[in-house]
């Protein structure tokens, strides 16, 4: 494991977890905390994990929480899916329920 | 918490912060949490007060999450916060 990319996925869970806090009390903060969490992801190279991934936009790149300024709501048309809708910018951005599988052509289920 | 150079690579935001030394004499023994930082400044809260800091021109008492004290130079912290994950310094000690 690279020692830069270990402190940098510190460091972008320690920002996380204070923007978290300070939401509710100063967002103008939480909102620049998250802003150099995703600098910081950028410049050396660290994927985001997918619980911090939902919690960045995919429009506006704001930190959003559910219950605070975002909404988190389920729906079962065409395939069940979540979807977030940012209540700063209005976007919506949409995740899949089930596990994407791993062999399109996988034919297991209906043979078995 | 082992101390080595690669400290000035870690996450300061968050951190309760005494200024040691600095060539401002009024900015001498302010002491609070860290709430924010830039290129060349880190900006305390002191008594519900921002206090803006140079960072080359401080020396600063950090208080670590484990609770080690640690004394750094301004002069190694100057650099964006995400230009420092990639900030390489020599030994010095």
């Amino acid at each position: 494991m690279n020692e830069t990319k270990q402190t940098a996925r510190e460091r972008i869970n320690t920002l996380f977890c204070l923007a978290k806090e300070n939401i509710r009390e100063n967002p103008k903060l939480a909102q620049r905390y998250a802003t150099i969490a995703r600098r910081i992801s950028m410049t050396a190279k660290v994927t985001l994990s997918t619980e911090q991934k939902h919690q960045i936009c995919k429009h506006c790149k704001q930190f959003i929480l559910p219950g605070v300024n975002c909404k988190f709501r389920t729906q079962q048309r065409r395939e069940p899916h979540i979807v977030v809708t940012c209540l700063l910018c209005g976007g919506i951005t949409r995740f899949p329920l089930r596990p994407r599988r791993k062999n399109k052509h996988d034919n297991t289920k209906r043979k078995t | 918490m082992k101390i080595t150079p690669a400290i000035i690579q870690g996450e300061f935001i968050g951190l309760t912060a005494k200024v040691a030394q600095s060539m401002q004499q009024s900015n001498i023994g302010i002491k609070g949490k860290v709430v924010d930082e830039t290129r060349n400044t880190f900006i305390i809260m002191c008594n519900h007060e921002k206090k803006t800091i140079a960072k080359d021109v401080s020396v600063f008492h950090f208080r670590m999450r484990d609770g080690t004290v640690v004394e750094i130079n301004g002069k190694l912290l100057v650099g964006r916060p995400e230009d420092r994950v990639k900030k390489r310094i020599r030994r010095l000690w």
